[in-house]
């Protein structure tokens, strides 16, 4: 394992430039042709002193972004799991999950963000007492969900890239099928899963920006209420780029972090 | 006609699923329109995407090093930000620029918002595709190459006649991937105001508060085109099997 790390390390810091660095590059400059090209009322450098005013209100708005990514992953993950667990199985309970699977697979995630923040109540009565259900907690749900059967399919790919002949292997040696999974194949999985499940939190990150159309204050709302407060052309063409290079500073890193993994493991 | 949706109506209703807007014209119309309008931008989108990303692969393969750069850097960004932040930025920051623009000489903008929508997921999209189809061609055996190279063949007779098909018949399966999330993308046109079916479906129940018949209806036509989608296919990859592969 040692050797493994620093040998990846040698890897990393010979690696050339990555592609992403040209497409920050190309982002910024069309994003400068748009904003010398757009029509001014004051001066450009009172604008960009706005930006920085709203910079703080920006970040408020892609920590909204950040809490519900990792909400939804970590609630995905445990269900995606279960989900992809039970679906290897021929039982009545396999046969839901795997109707689970395709189900939210194969429907619009802006549908499941309406969904969940329509139909899900705003509080929650327990024991009398009323517990409120904020709408980022739904959204997180709604991303969840979808979320999960993705992972339960990454799940399931792991699984099946195991060779069948240590399932026979271990039932000869009196396993019973749920310790073949999580003491045998589960512990292989680990690793193999890895670069998926990190597609799938990009993916999940990406799709919370759809939180803003239901008035959650994200990153992409902020920028709109910023846009319309200010009423700018100038204004408007900087915080829309600016919101797009942030999500791609966040997003990026974990796609290319995604594809060395890959990498190294195609290799080892 | 009029008597089957009153007992589909009355049916559901027992269910506790309120389905009276498909008894109202005023609201049954917009909502049929909004099914044709989505499958207008999902059939569209389809075509432009494969045109794009077919445009995009060959700048990407290309000689010349500039331009398959900034193939390369538009991929980037189009795979790594979100669709929705996309189609602000063309809609809310371009067409307005070009409206402004237009509107400083006395023109109107002949963009409209179903058009920014097909253009933004189209180009979304493509990068999906070229990114499939560039796949497709790493998994290509390199004997074949060799052989059609040393048979005399061109370039680009290598590239359209011998490549490419074999190429996209590898690549089958991520493009029809590609053409189901597509299919569920379309959706965000709702956010522009395009009159999809979410966004009249969105326009009924701020009227009726009828979420989850509404959801229930649209989850249903979705998932009858994705279907679809799937099953086309599944019957591309039949008819375009290369023999000798696979199952």
């Amino acid at each position: 394992m040692a050797i493994d790390s620093t040998s990846a390390a040698s890897k990393l810091a010979g690696m050339r430039l990555p592609p992403g660095i040209y497409a920050v590059v190309g982002i910024v400059a069309v994003g400068t042709a748009l904003w010398s090209l757009a029509p001014e009322t004051g001066s450009r450098g009172e604008t960009l002193a706005r930006l920085v005013e709203w910079a703080p209100a920006l970040a408020h708005g892609f920590a909204m972004n950040l809490l519900i990514s990792i909400g939804a992953i970590f609630i995905g993950t445990l269900i995606g799991l279960l989900a992809g667990a039970l679906a290897m199985s021929k039982s009545f309970a396999g046969r839901l999950a795997r109707l689970w699977i395709v189900a939210f697979r194969n429907a619009p995630w802006l549908v499941l963000i309406y969904f969940t923040t329509y139909v899900f109540p705003f509080e929650i009565h327990i024991f009398g007492t009323s517990v409120p259900f904020p709408d980022w907690l739904k959204v997180m749900l709604g991303l969840a969900l979808p979320a999960s059967a993705n992972i339960a399919e990454v799940f399931r790919g792991a699984v099946a890239s195991i060779p069948s002949a240590q399932w026979e292997a271990a039932a000869s040696l009196a396993f019973s099928r749920w310790q073949i999974l999580l003491k045998i194949v589960v512990p292989q999985c680990v690793r193999r899963m890895l670069p998926p499940w990190m597609n799938v939190y990009a993916i999940i990150t990406m799709g919370t920006a759809l939180s803003s159309l239901v008035g959650i204050h994200d990153l992409l709302d902020t920028a709109q209420i910023a846009s319309s407060t200010v009423a700018r052309s100038s204004f408007t063409v900087l915080t829309y780029v600016a919101t797009l290079v942030i999500f791609f500073a966040y997003c990026y890193p974990i796609s290319w972090l995604t594809r060395t993994f890959e990498k190294r493991l195609r290799t080892a | 006609m009029d008597t089957l949706l009153h007992g589909f109506v009355t049916a559901t209703a027992r269910l506790g699923l309120d389905y009276r807007f498909l008894l109202d014209d005023y609201e049954r119309v917009p909502f049929v329109q909004g099914l044709g309008v989505s499958i207008e931008i999902i059939v569209s989108t389809m075509t432009a995407s494969a045109i794009a990303g077919l445009v995009l692969l060959l700048a990407l393969r290309g000689r010349n090093r500039l331009v398959s750069g900034l193939a390369r850097g538009f991929i980037e960004v189009t795979r790594n930000t979100p669709t929705l932040v996309q189609l602000y930025c063309a809609f809310l920051v371009l067409n307005m620029l070009i409206t402004q623009w237009l509107h400083a000489r006395g023109f109107d903008n002949p963009f409209k918002p179903f058009f920014w929508v097909v253009l933004v997921l189209s180009l979304h999209k493509a990068a999906f595709h070229a990114e499939a189809l560039r796949a497709g061609f790493d998994a290509l055996p390199s004997q074949t190459l060799e052989g059609a190279a040393s048979l005399g063949f061109s370039r680009a007779t290598r590239f359209w006649r011998i490549e490419l098909p074999l190429a996209l018949r590898a690549a089958l399966p991520a493009l029809v991937n590609n053409m189901v999330e597509l299919v569920k993308a379309s959706a965000v046109a709702s956010a522009i105001a395009v009159g999809d079916v979410t966004y009249q479906s969105i326009m009924i129940w701020t009227q009726r508060d009828n979420v989850l018949a509404l959801m229930l209806l649209i989850l249903a036509f979705f998932g009858v085109l994705t279907w679809l989608v799937t099953l086309a296919g599944r019957w591309l990859e039949r008819r375009y099997r290369i023999p000798g592969y696979g199952y």
